[in-house]
């Protein structure tokens, strides 16, 4: 069977390799030069420290608007629960960039406020990390064992301290690793604002490539720094989920 | 303003038609993305050699890379590197296939691994043959597995089929915006894919839930 096996997948692989090989463009690959994409080092790694800054600004509203709602949806009023849902619901199961430009160029006429492109991408991706991370909290607040909060309000603990003392650092424990893994996906996220051209990284590279012709080796150097960031934060994520882990033995 | 759904209705066979050309390229990725996925998976299960090297840095690749920059890469450099004249609704397949690919094979992985290891020893131990033990131990159980996320996935995949759009595939939301630039009712056409997306997406998504709900209660993880 393993045997089998081994033999489908270098089948596969082998099938593939000849395929490039045969078909490379090999005197394009031998004539790229990445020196041109070193003269403009500076300006892709500030754009890429853009693309973290708004992914991290995107946590940060996740992180207070969903807390809130996940607080409100534990509230006794049907209706408030329902607002909630309704709002994970829609933010949720709409695609990022609809509401992207849906921010962008129908809320204006709306509301009458123009908002600029950095704004609509911080609204959009607002509103959508705050949906996906309030139901993070949830799942969080409803792993603390009922125990403890019989036990805060039978010693007549009230709202607040019942809350910020008792429920969220039990909660928080459970919803770090989803949180880090919220804002991973938050910063692969930025690059879909390049739809509007705020100058992150994925507009800044494609703005160099059309002024030098070089898009291969353009591309090619973003797609990497992409991806040696996003590596090292779920490496980070995945550290950090086991030191959790062994903080609760 | 007024809600002018006047316009709205008179062009919405062209925003049917996007739907449609959603629909078709987010199958056809999921078909190949179902391909590739099940070789990465095979790879991915070796535990150790060149195929699990091979395989784990496929799938963390394409896992972390944006799908913007995946599809922006296949459609600006693939032609050229290749030589090729790939018209844009491959080049979008391509990028969603690779994507899909790489999460899936996670996603059989992490199904075939929930297979508790005694129904594997035990059918083993009984004399089955290896393949009727696949075919009636393991792939059973972990389809049923992995059916939650697997559904999840689709969801996911239907989002990222949005992003086609920046390639000038004609798909819901560039007919969306190219009818909004031509009758400036954004409000309307973009509100209407909106909608679109959310009753698509929304029965997996509350599947994908509902059965992941049921999942744990019955196998008790």
């Amino acid at each position: 069977m393993k045997m089998k096996a081994k033999l489908v997948f270098w089948i596969g692989l082998a099938v593939l390799a000849a395929i490039v090989i045969y078909h490379l463009n090999w005197d394009l690959v031998r004539a790229l030069e990445f020196s041109t994409v070193w003269e403009y080092r500076e300006v892709m790694v500030w754009a890429l420290g853009m693309s973290l800054m708004i992914a991290f600004i995107a946590t940060a509203i996740g992180l207070v608007v969903g807390t809130l709602l996940a607080i409100v949806s534990q509230s006794s009023l049907p209706i408030l629960r329902w607002i909630v849902v309704i709002y994970v619901e829609i933010f949720r199961n709409t695609p990022i960039l609809v509401m992207l430009i849906w921010v962008h160029f129908a809320l204006p006429i709306l509301t009458g406020f123009t908002t600029t492109a950095f704004q609509s991408g911080l609204i959009a991706m607002g509103l959508q990390s705050s949906a996906y991370f309030s139901e993070i909290v949830r799942a969080g607040i409803g792993a603390v064992p009922r125990g403890q909060w019989e036990a805060a309000l039978a010693l007549g603990l009230p709202l607040r301290p019942r809350w910020t003392e008792i429920v969220l650092p039990q909660a928080l424990r459970i919803i770090i690793p989803p949180l880090a893994n919220l804002a991973i996906s938050l910063f692969k996220a930025t690059s879909i604002l390049s739809i509007l051209s705020i100058s992150e990284l994925m507009t800044v590279s494609t703005r160099i490539s059309n002024f030098t012709f070089k898009p291969i080796e353009v591309l090619t150097v973003a797609a990497c720094m992409y991806c040696i960031v996003g590596y090292l934060m779920s490496r980070g994520t995945l550290r950090l989920e086991r030191h959790l882990r062994e903080g609760e033995r | 303003m007024e809600f002018d759904l006047h316009t709205l209705i008179r062009f919405f066979p062209v925003l049917l038609e996007g739907l449609w050309m959603t629909v078709i390229i987010s199958t056809v990725s999921l078909g190949f993305g179902v391909i590739i996925g099940l070789i990465a998976c095979l790879g991915k299960l070796m535990e150790r050699g060149i195929e699990y090297r091979l395989a784990t840095n496929f799938i963390d690749f394409f896992r972390t890379i944006p799908e913007m920059v995946l599809i922006f890469w296949v459609y600006s450099c693939l032609p050229l590197l290749f030589d090729l004249r790939l018209s844009a609704e491959t080049c979008g397949i391509l990028a969603l296939s690779l994507y899909s690919g790489a999460f899936l094979a996670e996603i059989f992985r992490a199904g075939i691994l929930a297979v508790p290891r005694e129904q594997i020893e035990g059918a083993l131990a009984l004399g089955l043959p290896k393949i009727p033990v696949w075919r009636f131990v393991i792939l059973p159980q972990a389809i049923r597995r992995m059916m939650p996320a697997f559904v999840n996935f689709l969801t996911e995949l239907i989002k990222a089929s949005s992003l086609l759009s920046a390639i000038g595939i004609t798909e819901l939301v560039y007919q969306a915006s190219t009818l909004g630039a031509q009758t400036f009712r954004y409000v309307e056409f973009l509100s209407a894919i909106a909608l679109l997306y959310f009753l698509i997406i929304l029965p997996f998504s509350l599947y994908s839930r509902r059965s992941e709900i049921a999942l744990v209660r019955r196998t008790g993880q």
